[in-house]
């Protein structure tokens, strides 16, 4: 049961893959709680509503822009890379990055359909606060979801995924680095793979 | 993670007769992979490079992915398409009860690795969930343990030699079983033995039995896999490195949690230290 329920919370996680960044400062733990609550809440409202998928896309890209720290997680994903990419790769990283957090949630909302969401309880760990949550999707099992919240430029924001001790910026950061290295180290090798990505989802939709 | 749970189900629930001879192929596989191909690691005047080398401890990726890619053609063109059908034809309670079933038959493998491991409290709740698994929750079709606080915590021989001690080693990727380490490999001959079918008297019945339990197991955690695969496979941008990456931090997590369980209680009856 361990395993399903991680899977399915991993997949429950997925929209939020690349969330992370560098830890900025910590938030108290009601406040954490208090805040992942709205955004649960924002989140559930959207996925479940009437609107068009195209719409529900474009109201969850504006909603990840002000509950993620977008470029901070970029940056963490980034990793050991960040000291030697370029000043305009490193822009263009995260315009793609941007790009693909979008695709990838819309990629998500069929999955999300129907879903519930309960905060549980908060703690500090580390330098990240995390918020323990319970999601559930008709038809699967319930999955336990961490979100690790810091705050960023003075407000509280997701930095990162935790679904049964698996962390999703973890993930994301040894996947992009398995790209650079598989291309003798070549910045430029993952932005053509992240442009790709990009290339595909349009090309699906 | 599918190609990890295929490895677990193959290895544990494989009948007597037919158990030994996936296993000599897949070391025999595992073996010529190893001298086939293996990663260059970077120069060591490239600190950075070569500690990530280093952590990463994959060093015959290549071969490795060889396996990955033959994996997900099998699953892909065999293993997902029986498990769409399947879901097509059960409910999700079905299904749920189906995984509790399968489960509990390899609680008293668990109880063993717990006892191997000294985790006295992680092997009493296992002992506890067969036993009421097995009856209250009429053969492990429903889960009555969870329910009075006895919830099921994974483990497998990889994990017992990791509480000795013995470190991960480099990463495997195994034909057909997917996702392993040097250590975590060796749970396969120990899952071929630590199996209450394993102790049963040999019959016709039984192999019937093994076998169609070891096919349910396989098509039903598969079929809880359909979305989160192909949600890795569509936004990764290496999959292989995805699946190396939550492979080796679920490892790392389930040895917290069998921690985390196996926290000793002192009875209140029991006499306290005198404080100093």
């Amino acid at each position: 049961m361990i395993l399903r329920r991680f899977i399915l919370g991993a997949a429950a996680g997925l929209p939020m893959l690349a969330a992370a960044s560098l830890a900025q400062a910590q938030v108290a733990p009601d406040t954490a709680k208090t805040f992942i609550q709205q955004s649960g809440q924002q989140l559930v409202s959207i996925v479940n509503s009437g609107a068009s998928t195209a719409q529900k896309a474009d109201q969850l890209r504006q909603l990840v822009d002000q509950i993620v720290a977008v470029d901070q997680v970029g940056d963490y994903v980034l990793g050991r890379y960040k000291n030697v990419v370029t000043p305009d790769q490193h822009t263009q990283f995260l315009a793609l990055f941007h790009q693909l957090l979008a695709y990838n949630i819309t990629f998500q909302i069929k999955a999300y359909q129907g879903i519930t969401f309960a905060v549980n309880g908060s703690s500090v760990m580390g330098n990240d606060t995390i918020v323990d949550t319970t999601i559930t999707r008709p038809g699967q099992a319930p999955s336990d979801v961490g979100w690790a919240v810091d705050e960023v430029n003075g407000s509280p924001k997701i930095v990162d995924v935790i679904v049964a001790g698996t962390s999703l910026r973890i993930t994301t950061r040894n996947d992009y680095a398995s790209v650079v290295t598989s291309n003798g180290g070549q910045i430029s090798a993952l932005l053509t793979a992240m442009q790709s990505q990009i290339d595909r989802h349009k090309a699906g939709n | 993670m599918l190609k990890n749970s295929v490895l677990r189900f193959l290895g544990q629930k494989y009948s007597r007769k037919s158990r030994a001879l996936p296993f000599f192929v897949v070391s025999g596989l595992a073996l010529g992979g190893l001298l086939s191909g293996c990663a260059t690691a970077p120069p060591k005047s490239d600190a950075e490079g070569y500690q990530a080398y280093v952590q990463q401890n994959d060093p015959i990726e290549p071969t490795n992915r060889v396996f990955f890619n033959i994996n997900d053609k099998i699953d892909r063109y065999a293993l997902k398409p029986v498990a769409q059908g399947y879901v097509d034809i059960t409910t999700p309670g079905i299904r749920e009860h189906v995984g509790d079933f399968t489960d509990n038959i390899a609680e008293p493998g668990r109880l063993i690795y717990f006892m191997f491991g000294g985790k006295p409290r992680d092997a009493g709740t296992s002992l506890v969930r067969f036993l009421v698994n097995s009856t209250i929750g009429i053969g492990g079709i429903f889960d009555p343990a969870t329910s009075l606080g006895y919830p099921q915590t994974d483990t497998d021989f990889g994990l017992t030699l990791a509480e000795w001690g013995v470190p991960a080693g480099p990463y495997l990727y195994l034909p057909v079983f997917g996702p392993s380490g040097a250590r975590d490999v060796l749970y396969l001959p120990a899952a071929y033995f630590l199996t209450p079918v394993e102790a049963a008297p040999a019959s016709t019945a039984l192999s019937v039995f093994s076998y169609s339990e070891t096919g349910l197991r396989l098509v039903n955690t598969r079929a809880a896999f359909i979305d989160p695969i192909d949600q890795i496979e569509a936004t990764a941008l290496d999959p292989y490195a995805t699946f190396r990456s939550l492979y080796r931090q679920q490892r790392a997590s389930q040895l917290q949690l069998i921690d985390q369980r196996d926290t000793p209680t002192v009875p209140d009856w029991y006499p306290q230290p005198a404080q100093k």
